[in-house]
């Protein structure tokens, strides 16, 4: 049996001095190597819950766990997310001033990673990412699906161990949602890491091994 | 080649997306460090000329009422200054600044035609000149400017002076000066029997006692025998005077304001670039940029701004010097060499002025909230 790598207690995120509350006491266990998929309508806390897990933002109320040690305290956040976990994002938020290969290597200097490893490494995954002809082009050279697998090269940068990614189709066309997609399970599959995907299409989710539904900041199933 | 990217080549990049923000606050900077080196520059070195007229004319001791130029002494106390023990020579003189023509102003000097200050200088052509005529001499980078040579008559105070001679000194204050028999100075000073100061040269060092030491007690000599005057060591005097500090005071008034100007602007760069940056901080803290990661990228980027600003400046101000060094109505006063230990202060100066205008912008990106940053539009 895994153990779990991410386990979340009791989380209460709110704002706006409580008055709004994304979420309203969740808990969950993700497992190393798991593919979860997090669904619910817009507003329900699914992108709270990710954010949380991956020590984006940090909860009102509860913890959360990185392999038995909480993030906040044991685990420092930044360092967290520099090595452990890779953020892929709706609207990529690639750097527009940075080519794609210098994109992807943005996130090794965070980890001082040496100058030529950081740029072959950044070219290894481009090339994987089926972009070699394109790591010199900046980000409005590229088309959306093309951005995003800039994105998820960069998000896969430091070899984390969790891949977190919100909505990561959801300015994609049906080809390159699908190409995506494909993209994510080969990740999984050869890397064996552990991924979290919020998404509101269906199939998205419903393909995912185990999927969490999430409405009005609780877990429903 | 795989292209690398490194962190100060990011920071580059961030200054260069901008470019005319950035070459709007390079020309602040710039000319705040062109003023520093300019202005400063002009006041050390006319303090060093002041010195090396003093020691090249063998002066130990001035001695004076107060420690101000406008200091008015009986002319008769030159024999008793003369009767000290340790005192070899004893010059009394004038000094004042002089406007020769409407656009030429000269320093002006009141010399007894014996006295020993003539041996710090080389008569180029013509001769000395003689006590109670109206006689001159005239610097040869003033008489250059002036387009005078020996015999040639200048008009001064309604009173026809002639060019007896040129000379060369070895300062550019003394190329640029005008020497005249101490009594014709003091008649159109309005300083009769007067005199600014006794330039005093002390017999030879006695053997076993410092030059300092030596100056000092002779010094305290003068003082005793002449209650109420002052016997200034000439390195001080050349440092303390008022013509000296005045220049230095100015100059460092006005390069303190170039100076704020130049980094309010890189505060104002840096503060605009991590305004307009908030999401991409945003997503380098995502990517887990340490807070320090970001205060380190946003002080390189000032600090790249302060120190190209400074390396300009450094251009502009010595620029500026050597073309006042040229200048007839400056050239006297002005020379065109500055201390390497002045430039590298002023590059020390325009780093630290972008280190100072980044603190704010850097701490505050530093800490923004990755999410908070994230959902900036």
């Amino acid at each position: 049996m895994s153990s779990p790598i991410l386990q979340a207690c009791n989380l209460v995120k709110s704002y706006d001095e409580g008055r709004v509350e994304a979420l309203r006491g969740v808990d969950v266990q993700i497992d190393a190597g798991e593919y979860v998929a997090i669904s619910g309508p817009s507003g329900s806390g699914k992108s709270t819950l990710l954010h949380l897990l991956g020590g984006l933002d940090t909860a009102t109320q509860g913890q959360v766990f990185f392999k038995g040690s909480e993030l906040g305290k044991a685990v420092n956040l930044d360092s967290y997310r520099s090595r452990q976990v890779g953020f892929i994002f709706q609207a990529f938020y690639l750097l527009p001033t940075l080519r794609a290969i210098e994109n992807v290597q943005v996130a090794m200097l965070a980890v001082n990673q040496k100058a030529n490893h950081r740029a072959e490494r950044a070219a290894a995954l481009l090339e994987e990412m089926g972009l070699s002809h394109r790591m010199r082009h900046f980000p409005n050279e590229l088309s959306a699906g093309e951005r995003q697998r800039v994105a998820i090269a960069r998000a896969l940068a430091n070899d984390p161990t969790i891949l977190l990614a919100d909505e990561p189709t959801g300015n994609l066309d049906s080809v390159n949602s699908a190409h995506i997609m494909e993209i994510l399970r080969g990740i999984r599959e050869q890397r064996g890491m552990t991924m979290i995907i919020v998404t509101h299409e269906n199939d998205i989710a419903h393909n995912a091994p185990r999927h969490i539904r999430i409405r009005d900041g609780r877990i429903e199933s | 080649m795989a292209s690398q990217l490194s962190f100060t080549g990011f920071a580059w990049k961030n200054l260069w997306r901008r470019r005319l923000r950035t070459l709007l606050t390079l020309v602040g900077i710039t000319m705040g460090i062109g003023a520093f080196v300019a202005l400063v520059g002009f006041s050390r070195a006319f303090e060093h000329e002041w010195l090396r007229m003093y020691t090249s004319s063998g002066i130990d001791l001035a001695v004076v009422q107060s420690n101000l130029l406008s200091s008015s002494i009986d002319e008769s106390l030159v024999t008793k200054i003369g009767a000290v023990p340790d005192v070899a020579q004893v010059a009394p003189m004038i000094f004042n600044l002089m406007d020769l023509t409407p656009e030429v102003n000269a320093l002006a000097y009141g010399w007894r035609a014996n006295t020993y200050e003539f041996d710090s200088i080389t008569i180029l052509s013509g001769h000395r000149f003689r006590d109670g005529q109206p006689e001159i001499l005239l610097g040869d980078l003033l008489a250059s400017n002036l387009k005078k040579k020996a015999g040639d008559i200048i008009p001064i105070q309604g009173t026809n002076f002639t060019v007896a001679g040129i000379f060369h000194g070895g300062t550019a204050l003394e190329a640029g000066a005008v020497i005249m028999p101490l009594d014709q100075m003091q008649l159109i000073a309005g300083m009769e029997g007067k005199v600014t100061a006794f330039h005093v040269k002390l017999r030879p060092v006695p053997a076993g006692e410092s030059y300092d030491h030596y100056v000092s007690r002779a010094s305290a000599d003068i003082e005793a025998a002449l209650p109420g005057i002052r016997a200034v060591p000439a390195a001080e005097r050349a440092a303390n005077n008022q013509i000296v500090e005045l220049a230095h005071s100015v100059a460092w008034g006005t390069s303190a304001i170039a100076l704020i100007i130049g980094i309010l602007g890189i505060a104002n760069t840096m503060a605009m670039s991590v305004f307009e940056r908030t999401r991409e901080i945003g997503i380098l803290r995502a990517l887990g940029w340490k807070g320090r990661h970001v205060i380190l990228l946003i002080l390189a980027e000032a600090t790249a701004l302060g120190f190209a600003g400074g390396l300009l400046g450094i251009g502009v101000g010595w620029g500026a010097l050597r073309l006042l060094s040229t200048l007839p109505q400056t050239a006297s006063i002005v020379s065109a060499s500055v201390a390497p230990s002045h430039l590298l202060e002023s590059l020390v100066i325009a780093i630290a002025s972008g280190l100072l205008a980044g603190a704010y912008p850097a701490w505050r990106g530093a800490r923004l909230s990755p999410v908070e940053a994230l959902r900036y539009e």
